[in-house]
C-alpha cells in the first residue's frame, strides 16, 4: 500500500504534525544538544521558527484557528467553557460551535481526502471526505470516530483517546508510564492510518507532550527529579517518531510540524476572579461559590478561564447591571489596574486587550470583553473559589503565547508567524482555491 | 430495568419494536383511561411516531385518541409549525397548545427583558422557587428561568387544568446515556402524575426505517441536516445532509443539542481549568 501511494503524485498532498504545547526555544535547544538528532536533520532541509498561538493562548482556541485560519471572531471558541446564553449555567463548547469551515470540509469539497487524527475541539465526530478521530475533550470512541472502520481499527488496538490523569493521584511515575503508553498506542494508530489509507491532507497530533508538560516540568528544569530522565527520554521517542512521519514525506511531500502554544515553568498561579473580589468588582452569594449561578446581581465582572473578562452587562445577563454608558470606562479602569498588578513584587499582566483588537467577524458579541496575557512563568486562571490571589497548583508546567513552533520542509523566509496563518499555507500546498482566510499564506 | 432486559428490547426487530410499543400504550390506556391520559408531541421524528403508534392502538382499541399536548415554548421553528398543523388536520387530532401567555405576552422579541414584578403570581412564585431574584430576567426559552416558565410551568399548567395523570414522552434510551435508567412507567411528582415512555426501545436508525416504512410525514428540518429539534436557536444541524444519512450509529443525535457535562469538567479539571 505504501509503494502505491508513493507511485502517486506528491503534489498537492501535505502531512501535518501537531505536537501539542511544545515550545520552539525547547526543540531548538534539543535539536543543539544533539538529543533529538532527527529533528536536527528535517530542520536541515527546511525553516523552523516560533509561532505565536490564538488568544486566548490555550488548545481549544489555537487548534479551531489552526483548522480553520479565520480568528474566534469567526469561529466561535474562545474557550473550553462559557456560560448558556441567557443564564450563568455552564455550557461546554463542542465540534458543533465551530462556525467556520475545517481545512478538512474545504478539501473535502474539493474532492481532496483528509486523515485527522487527534485534533483537539473535533469531539463529536462530524462526517467528512476521510477519517478523523477526535481529540480533547473527546469523551466515547465510537462518538469520536468516523467512519466505523476507522473505529473498529481503533477499538481493536487498545487505541487511547488522551492520557489518563487520575493515575497522578497513584504516582507521578505512574503517570508517566501512561503518558509514554499513551503515545506508544497513538505512534501506532498514526503510522497505520498514513500507511494504509488513501489521504491528500494528513494531520496527526500528539498530545502527550502537553500533558508531560503540565505535570513534570519541574522534572525537566531540576536533574534530581526522578523524572528528569524520563522527560528526556520521552523527548527521544518523539524525535523518532518525527523521523519515521518525515522519512514517508520525503523532501518532497510538504511536511509540516506545528504547537498550539509553548509551555514553561509557573512560578505563580494568578487567581483573576479572587484579585476582581478583593477589589470589589465581583460578589457570590456563597463562601465557597461553585458556578456563577452563586454570583450576586451587583458584580460588574468575572473571568472565564484561562483570563477572560466578561462585563456583566445589562440586557446580556439575566442579572446584569452595567450599562452601556458605564462599559468604556469600566474596562479601560480594569485594563490599568490589571497591568498593575504584582506578586511579590513582580508584575504579572504583560497585556490587556479589549476586544474589538483582538476579534472581528460575526460572532464578536460573545468574546470575551478584555483577555489578559501573563508574563512568562505566570498562570492566569479563572478558578471562582480562590480566596487568595496567587499560589501554587498541582501543575509545574503553563502555557506561552510567543513560543509556539512552526516547521516545514522549504525554506521560507516570513517573520510574525501566526498559527492563524497555517491554514492558508496549507490551501496552498494542496492547490486549493479558498477564499476567507484571516491568515496570510506563508510560502 | 435488568441490563440485559434492555438490550433484548432494543434488539428487537422493527415489526417486534412496534408491537412491544403498542402493548406499553395499551396497558397506559387501561389504566388511565383516554380521558386522563395525554400524548405529548413536539412535532419532532420521535413524538411524531409516538403519536402514529397511538393511533393504531386506539383503532384496534377502537377507542377515540387522547388530548395531545404541544408546548410552544416561544421559539419554534416554522417548520415544526408546518408539519403539526398538517398533521393535526391529517390526523384528526385534538391538539392543545400549552403556552404560557403570561410570560410571552410581555415580549415582543427572543432576548427582550420581562419584569418579575408584570407577571402573575403563579409565575413570580415559579421564579422564587428556582432562586432567582433579579428584577427582570431576558425571554430566552432556553435560559434557566425562561426555560422553566415557558416549557415547565406550561407543561404542569396543562396537565393541572386538564386532570392529567398520565403523559406520554417520546424519550429512547439510546439517545444518551442518562436515559438509561428510564422505564416505560415512571411516577413523577409535582404534580403527581406518571410518565408513558413508549418507545424507549427504539434506536435512532429504527425511527428513520419506521418512518419510511409507514409513510409517516415528517418536518422538513431533518432533510436539511438536522438530528435533534430542540428550541430553535439552540439547534444546530450536524451536517448539510438528511438526518437518515448520517452515520447514525457513529455520530452523536444530540450533539448539535446537550452535553455531558460533568464528564467534561472532570477532564477539564485534570488539566487545571475550572
Amino acid at each position: 500500500m505504501l509503494g502505491f501511494l508513493k507511485k502517486k503524485s506528491k503534489h498537492n498532498k501535505a502531512i501535518v504534525v501537531g505536537i501539542d504545547g511544545v515550545s520552539c526555544r525547547l526543540l531548538n535547544r534539543f535539536t543543539k544538544e544533539g538529543l533529538m538528532p532527527n529533528l536536527a536533520d528535517i530542520v536541515s532541509k527546511g525553516t523552523i521558527t516560533d509561532m505565536t498561538a490564538s488568544i486566548p493562548e490555550i488548545s481549544s482556541t489555537s487548534w479551531t484557528t489552526f483548522m480553520t485560519g479565520v480568528n474566534p471572531g469567526k469561529h466561535g471558541i474562545y474557550g473550553f467553557m462559557e456560560l448558556q446564553k441567557g443564564s450563568y449555567k455552564w455550557r461546554f463548547p463542542n465540534s458543533a460551535d465551530i462556525k467556520s469551515k475545517t481545512l478538512w470540509e474545504i478539501a473535502g469539497e474539493q474532492g481532496k481526502k483528509s486523515i485527522v487524527l487527534n485534533v483537539p475541539s473535533t469531539y463529536p465526530a462530524r462526517p467528512l471526505n476521510g477519517i478523523l478521530t477526535a481529540g480533547f475533550v473527546a469523551l466515547d470512541l465510537k462518538k469520536a470516530t468516523y467512519p466505523d472502520m476507522a473505529y473498529e481499527y481503533l477499538k481493536n488496538i487498545g487505541y487511547r483517546m488522551d492520557v489518563d490523569i487520575k493515575k497522578v493521584q497513584e504516582s507521578v511515575q505512574a503517570l508517566a508510564l501512561d503518558i509514554e503508553e499513551a503515545f506508544t498506542i497513538r505512534e501506532k494508530a498514526i503510522l497505520y492510518f498514513l500507511d494504509n489509507h488513501a489521504w491528500d491532507l494528513f494531520i496527526g497530533v500528539i498530545t502527550e507532550t502537553d500533558r508531560l508538560h503540565h505535570y513534570l516540568w519541574s522534572a525537566l528544569e531540576d536533574e534530581k527529579h526522578p523524572q528528569h530522565n524520563f522527560f528526556l527520554d520521552f523527548y527521544r521517542k518523539l524525535d523518532t517518531f518525527l523521523g519515521k512521519m518525515y522519512e514517508r514525506a520525503g523532501d518532497d511531500i510538504p511536511f509540516i510540524i506545528l504547537s498550539d502554544h509553548g509551555s514553561i515553568g509557573i512560578k505563580q498561579e494568578i487567581y483573576l476572579n479572587a484579585w476582581l473580589k478583593e477589589n470589589g468588582y465581583l460578589k457570590f452569594k456563597k463562601e465557597n461559590p461553585e458556578t456563577f449561578e452563586d454570583m450576586l446581581p451587583e458584580s460588574k465582572t468575572f473571568v472565564l478561564d484561562p483570563a477572560r473578562f466578561y462585563i456583566h452587562s445589562k440586557g446580556k445577563y439575566p442579572q446584569g447591571n452595567v450599562t452601556s454608558d458605564e462599559y468604556y470606562n469600566l474596562r479601560q479602569k480594569l485594563k490599568e489596574e490589571l497591568l498593575l498588578l504584582s506578586v511579590n513584587g513582580e508584575k504579572v499582566i504583560r497585556s490587556v486587550f479589549l476586544k474589538e483588537g483582538l476579534y472581528s467577524g460575526n460572532l464578536v458579541d460573545e468574546a470575551p470583553d478584555l483577555v489578559a496575557l501573563p508574563y512568562e512563568g505566570y498562570d492566569l486562571k479563572g478558578a471562582i473559589n480562590k480566596t487568595q490571589i496567587s499560589g501554587k497548583g498541582f501543575l509545574t508546567g503553563g502555557h506561552t503565547r510567543d513560543d509556539a513552533v512552526f516547521y516545514i520542509n522549504r525554506k521560507i523566509n516570513v517573520t510574525n508567524i501566526n498559527i492563524i496563518d497555517v491554514a492558508p499555507t496549507i490551501t496552498s500546498l494542496l492547490k486549493i482555491e479558498h477564499n476567507g482566510f484571516d491568515g496570510k499564506c506563508l510560502i | 430495568m435488568e441490563l440485559n432486559e434492555r438490550e433484548k428490547l432494543m434488539a428487537l426487530n422493527l415489526e417486534e419494536k412496534i408491537n412491544q410499543s403498542k402493548k406499553v400504550i395499551k396497558e397506559a390506556i387501561e389504566k388511565f383511561g383516554t380521558e386522563k391520559l395525554a400524548v405529548a408531541w413536539t412535532g419532532g421524528k420521535d413524538s411524531t411516531t409516538m403519536t402514529w403508534l397511538f393511533r393504531e392502538a386506539c383503532r384496534d382499541l377502537n377507542i377515540p385518541m387522547p388530548k395531545i399536548m404541544f408546548i410552544d415554548e416561544g421559539y419554534v421553528f416554522e417548520e415544526i409549525w408546518d408539519i403539526v398543523n398538517q398533521l393535526k388536520k391529517d390526523w384528526n387530532l385534538n391538539v392543545i397548545i400549552a403556552k404560557n401567555t403570561d410570560v410571552s405576552d410581555k415580549a415582543k422579541n427572543i432576548g427582550d427583558m420581562i419584569k418579575v414584578s408584570s407577571l402573575n403570581e403563579r409565575n413570580r412564585s415559579e421564579i422564587v422557587t428556582l432562586g432567582f431574584d433579579g428584577e427582570e430576567f431576558p425571554f430566552e426559552p432556553e435560559s434557566y428561568v425562561g426555560n422553566h416558565l415557558m416549557k415547565t410551568v406550561a407543561m404542569n399548567t396543562f396537565l393541572e387544568e386538564n386532570g392529567i395523570l398520565a403523559l406520554a414522552t417520546a424519550i429512547r434510551w439510546d439517545e444518551q446515556t442518562a436515559r438509561i435508567e428510564e422505564t416505560y412507567f415512571s411516577p413523577r411528582s409535582n404534580p403527581s402524575h406518571v410518565r408513558v415512555q413508549p418507545i424507549l426501545h427504539f434506536k435512532e436508525r429504527d425511527i428513520w426505517n419506521f418512518i419510511f416504512a409507514y409513510k409517516v410525514p415528517f418536518c422538513v428540518l431533518y432533510n436539511d441536516g438536522y438530528r435533534s429539534l430542540g428550541a430553535k436557536g439552540s439547534t444546530t444541524k450536524m451536517s448539510d445532509i438528511p438526518a437518515w444519512e448520517q452515520d447514525l450509529e457513529n455520530t452523536s443525535e444530540r450533539a448539535g443539542r446537550g452535553q455531558n457535562k460533568e464528564e467534561i469538567m472532570g477532564k477539564l479539571r485534570d488539566l487545571g481549568y475550572m
